[in-house]
């Protein structure tokens, strides 16, 4: 006995790309039920069309990022490539901050890390003129910023930190872009200086993380550093 | 083969099978492009954590989705974020398609937003991710038959909208 035609509409509505049987053996057996099959399929082969968004270009390469330090670090360079590196740390003491479970050696590590992936792309992006929703981001992680801050950020984007996500954004400052990461529940000596490559960053101390200000000159990454340890701010009543 | 290189592998292919699709179910549920960017990225930073966890390959789409849905609904407990208009749902105009068809596509992008979260949910579970209904009930738990009774409302409606809108040409003939 062939579907009602009522019921297979409803099937059909639900599942256009079905193939079972009774759905199948129920599609020929009258003009109105082939007419039905024929307006379904239109109408699904547009929505799949308006449906497929497109994916932001660097979308893949960012999550292959994830994964990418444990790579460096099963590779036996890495310790070799650090030594090597122009990275240092001035100052005698450590940085107070473990081993995380990303693998990520050290706070510096990271950083480096993390500029050599993405610094270079963001900067690029901030001089789009990409809306930057500060407040909002912040307020992800119970934080806001005064406007000191807020009001010289050109981008802002979520990023990966060695303690899950943390935040990347662009200063826009009188003698160039500035650019600092926010890394939660991450503690550093305070205004600890750190060089890589050709770039300058200072280790930024918060109640609730740290933050890192990279720039390439040292005096002036140094001029943001009130701006930024008094300018993340816990929003009140937050935990 | 060494165990992180397996991880490392399966982590790789888990990323260029789904991560596209994962980004563009996140934008239909949630709206906002950088929250899709964070829900997406996040998902597979937890993945990564416990891709040790993953067992069965087949069960990888199901489990990322699951994780991103979680991770969707930990947002809502923190900070219901902004919904992004749906006229800025931006994507760029296929020169290859018709200016009708151009139109029709744009109509049926905000008409897919305009759908109840109920509706919207699992219809992109099943045309961004291709999910069969049996696959949408038990990732929202549910029954079978109201996730088919939600696609054909979904399905409706958005015709429905399509026609209040005066659509001509193509669309037109959905009715």
């Amino acid at each position: 006995m062939s579907m009602d035609f009522t019921e297979f509409k409803r099937r059909l509505g639900a599942e256009p790309r079905s193939r079972d049987p009774a759905l199948l053996a129920a599609r020929d057996s009258s003009a109105e039920h082939r007419e039905a099959v024929i307006r379904a399929e239109t109408l699904e082969e547009k929505l799949e069309l308006a449906a497929s968004l497109p994916v932001p270009p660097d979308l893949l390469e960012n999550i292959h990022s994830i994964a990418g330090p444990q790579q460096v670090k099963r590779r036996s360079w890495w310790p070799v490539a650090m030594a090597a590196s122009i990275l240092m740390a001035i100052g005698a003491a450590g940085i107070g901050w473990n081993m995380s479970s990303r693998g990520w050696e050290s706070v510096e590590a990271y950083v480096m890390d993390h500029y050599r992936h993405d610094g270079d792309k963001v900067l690029a992006l901030a001089r789009q003129g990409d809306d930057a929703d500060v407040h909002a981001m912040l307020a992800r992680f119970d934080l806001d910023a005064m406007p000191e801050l807020a009001d010289i950020v050109s981008l802002i984007k979520y990023c990966p930190t060695p303690e899950g996500k943390g935040i990347h954004m662009i200063l826009d400052t009188r003698d160039g872009p500035v650019t600092v990461i926010y890394m939660p529940d991450i503690h550093v000596k305070d205004q600890e200086m750190l060089a890589f490559d050709a770039m300058e960053a200072l280790l930024v101390d918060l109640e609730h993380g740290s933050a890192v200000i990279i720039g390439a000159n040292s005096q002036h990454i140094r001029n943001y550093y009130t701006v930024v340890h008094d300018s993340i701010v816990p929003i009140p009543g937050r935990s | 083969m060494s165990t992180e290189d397996r991880q490392l592998s399966k982590f790789n292919g888990l990323a260029n099978d789904y991560g596209a699709d994962l980004f563009r179910y996140a934008m239909w549920i949630c709206g906002n492009e950088a929250l899709a960017r964070d829900l997406v990225q996040e998902t597979y930073l937890r993945a990564w954590k416990a891709i040790d966890s993953l067992k069965d390959d087949k069960a990888a789409k199901s489990w990322l989705i699951t994780i991103l849905r979680r991770e969707y609904a930990r947002t809502f407990e923190r900070k219901v974020p902004k919904f992004t208009d749906v006229d800025t749902v931006v994507v760029p105009e296929d020169s290859e398609l018709e200016p009708d068809d151009r139109a029709e596509g744009q109509l049926l992008r905000q008409g897919i937003m305009k759908l109840a979260p109920k509706y919207r949910e699992p219809l992109m579970l099943q045309v961004v991710l291709g999910y069969s209904c049996q696959e949408i009930a038990a990732e929202l738990d549910i029954s079978k038959s109201a996730v088919m009774t939600q696609l054909f409302r979904a399905r409706e409606q958005l015709k429905d909208s399509l026609q209040k809108d005066g659509v001509t040409g193509n669309v037109h003939g959905l009715y």
